[in-house]
């Protein structure tokens, strides 16, 4: 039987950080220094490790940590027909990726997550998410060498997305979250990004979510709230919470994954920062429109750190969640 | 003379080991495995790697890749006293980011930006290097100012010491100076604001130099052709980029096609140096199009003020792409030139 979900539910925004022996082995592979199925073994112990550590703390919605991705792109267009994967290009400092090239019609030849997440799924009975990288998203972090423009590409790139959710909701999904994190960049493209996520969620009985960070939302709240999706996620911990003086303003009508742990800082929140962030969210959502969250994937951070944020942040909420029941008793 | 040029940046690394040098290095310095003085050397090797890489591809004017510059406004603020750099934040539209400079303080020239980055390139190329600078009003516009009275004063300050620079690089024996302004798109209501700033600029500039100054990240709807009356020598910008279509970009954003019909309309009172490849998509023009640009360009330009180059530094592409797209450049030139003189 599933447990039942308490109210202020906590679950994560998708990566963790891979475990050393995880990052050597990956480099090793790459080096084909090890075989394939080496790597596998490796990455289902470390999915089943951060499973397990996220029964233990007590976290009520799971996500797999993403173990066996690189970048949140890249693994689609490495499965996904149409696709190949070009040189290096830098983003800042002396980081580097290998930005997709769509050379082909965009097809699904076979499942690109599904298969992950019934081995994560059939380690727990609390629900884990489908984690899915949003058409708009894909298309702006890939170099486009057929389709005529970026609507035309993310309107392909929808489909594909919208077989893949609904293979995850038959395989059991009972929480799908479409990542878009490339939305807040160009205010004027939103509504194709609406038009594309309409199509990728059409018909789907899992609940729906989004996860939207970097950006200007001044510009694009409250047309935000048309993306056809149950819950949109924000990070809201890095931008000290400016968001909630806009919510005030124009009600937040969705349910609100709310980014509770800096994601880009070393330094582990307290107990009390963190409840302090929850109760000024309370000033402005209902209890039941609220699920606490890190502000983003944690994949930056070393594991240790990861797993301290994370039991702080589970802590903090159970301590609300029982003033919240006191509160209602006294009523 | 119809000349073939580039932007800015090139990729400081591409696929090959010994094309990563770079990134290696970096780790090697950050692991305390290798000094700043040998981190600066690999950075001058690789600087001389990517000006051979420009000139094998034919470019003709030069940049000295800008290999030791993180993005384009750290490596100058950086050098100018007066100026604190803080958190990331997007470069325009962007997958890269800067780390945005705040003035606090009376901003101080250093006496030396990118002088000695010039003198090291100059030296070991074959053909003539381009100074690139970011201009002073883009310069002012993604920083913040906590110092001076007003944006206008701010801007000012940073018009003279990019001034005091541009006499610094023609000391040096620079020909080429241009600077690139891609706020001015982001921000046209300010065209007042950006003429003063110009002007200002302007007269620091020595006789005999050719200045450029480069706009992109958008398009000139709505302050062309009022910007041609700039006191500067070439106009470039934009015209390779992808269209507006109706629900997907707008024309804020792609100023490619934009950017045609307007010159189209109004042909440029000035030098032009036209982006007519696209920096930020892999996509090759085939040398048909190219020609195609080459030709409609000449009917609004003589070959004697048309340089061609990429719409955006290069750095957007991996490396093999950026040297095959300017060697594509180049050959629909040479071919261009050889038909003239059988003609």
């Amino acid at each position: 039987m599933t447990p039942s979900i308490p109210i202020l539910p906590t679950t994560s925004v998708g990566s963790f950080p891979k475990p050393d022996y995880l990052k050597r082995a990956r480099a090793q592979a790459s080096r084909g220094e090890i075989k394939e199925k080496k790597l596998r073994e490796l990455e289902e112990r470390a999915t089943r490790e951060w499973i397990h550590f996220q029964e233990e703390i007590g976290i009520d919605i799971l996500v797999d940590g993403e173990m066996y991705r690189d970048d949140m792109v890249t693994y689609f267009a490495e499965t996904l027909k149409g696709f190949e994967i070009s040189g290096l290009v830098r983003s800042y400092g002396n980081r580097y990726y290998r930005k997709p090239v769509v050379v082909d019609e965009i097809k699904r030849a076979k499942p690109v997550t599904v298969e992950w997440f019934q081995f994560a799924q059939h380690l727990t009975k609390k629900p884990v998410k489908g984690m899915l990288t949003g058409p708009y998203t894909i298309m702006d972090w890939s170099f486009n060498e057929y389709y005529r423009d970026r609507r035309e590409l993310t309107l392909a790139l929808a489909e594909v997305i919208h077989e893949e959710a609904v293979d995850l909701e038959k395989a059991g999904a009972q929480y799908i979250q479409i990542d878009e994190p490339a939305i807040s960049v160009r205010p004027e493209e939103l509504p194709l990004a609406i038009e594309a996520m309409k199509i990728a969620t059409r018909g789907l009985r899992a609940k729906t979510i989004t996860h939207i960070c970097y950006g200007d939302f001044q510009k694009i709240y409250p047309d935000l709230l048309e993306i056809p999706v149950d819950q949109i996620d924000l990070e809201l911990s890095n931008s000290e919470f400016d968001l909630l003086a806009l919510f005030k303003r124009y009600p937040f009508t969705k349910e609100i994954g709310l980014g509770v742990i800096d994601v880009h800082s070393h330094v582990v929140e307290t107990k009390d920062q963190v409840k302090e962030r929850i109760e000024r969210a309370l000033d402005v959502f209902r209890p039941e429109q609220i699920y606490v969250d890190p502000d983003c994937g944690l994949k930056t951070r070393e594991v240790q750190e990861a797993k301290d944020k994370l039991r702080v942040m589970v802590e903090a909420t159970k301590e609300i969640r029982k003033k919240l029941e006191m509160a209602s008793l006294n009523r | 003379m119809l000349t073939v040029t580039v932007v800015s940046h090139y990729p400081k690394i591409g696929d090959s080991p010994e094309e990563q040098l770079l990134r290696r290095s970096f780790g090697q310095f950050d692991r305390k495995e290798i000094n700043e003085a040998e981190l600066e050397r690999i950075k001058d090797e690789v600087t001389q790697q990517v000006i051979q890489e420009q000139i094998e591809a034919g470019v003709e004017v030069i940049t000295d890749g800008q290999i030791r510059w993180d993005d384009p406004m750290t490596y100058l603020a950086g050098k100018i006293k007066g100026f604190t750099l803080t958190g990331l934040l997007r470069y325009f539209d962007t997958n890269t980011f800067y780390r945005q400079p705040i003035a606090a303080e009376e901003l101080e020239d250093p006496g030396g930006l990118v002088v000695k980055d010039f003198q090291f390139a100059n030296a070991i190329s074959s053909v003539p290097v381009k100074a690139v600078l970011t201009g002073p009003y883009t310069l002012a516009k993604l920083s913040r100012n906590r110092y001076y009275k007003n944006e206008e004063e701010f801007a000012a300050r940073l018009a003279d010491i990019l001034g005091e620079e541009t006499k610094r690089l023609a000391r040096a024996g620079a020909k080429w100076i241009q600077f690139d302004e891609p706020a001015l798109l982001r921000f046209k209501k300010e065209l007042p604001l950006f003429e003063k700033i110009w002007t200002r600029l302007a007269s620091f500039f020595p006789e005999g130099i050719e200045t450029i100054l480069f706009l992109n990240f958008g398009n000139l709807q709505g302050i062309y052709p009022a910007i041609s009356e700039l006191p500067v020598g070439s106009l470039g910008f934009d015209l390779a980029g992808p269209p507006a279509t109706k629900h997907g970009g707008s024309a804020e954003q792609f100023g490619g096609s934009e950017n045609w019909r307007i010159l189209e309309r109004t042909p440029l009172k000035k030098k032009l140096v036209a982006g007519i490849v696209d920096a930020r998509n892999t996509k090759m023009e085939t040398e048909e199009e190219l020609s195609k640009k080459l030709e409609r360009l000449l009917a609004l330009v003589s070959g004697e003020d048309l340089s061609l180059s990429p719409n955006y530094g290069l750095e957007f592409l991996p490396r093999a792409a950026a040297k095959k797209k300017l060697a594509h450049l180049s050959k629909v030139v040479r071919e261009f030139r050889e038909a003239k003189v059988k003609v």
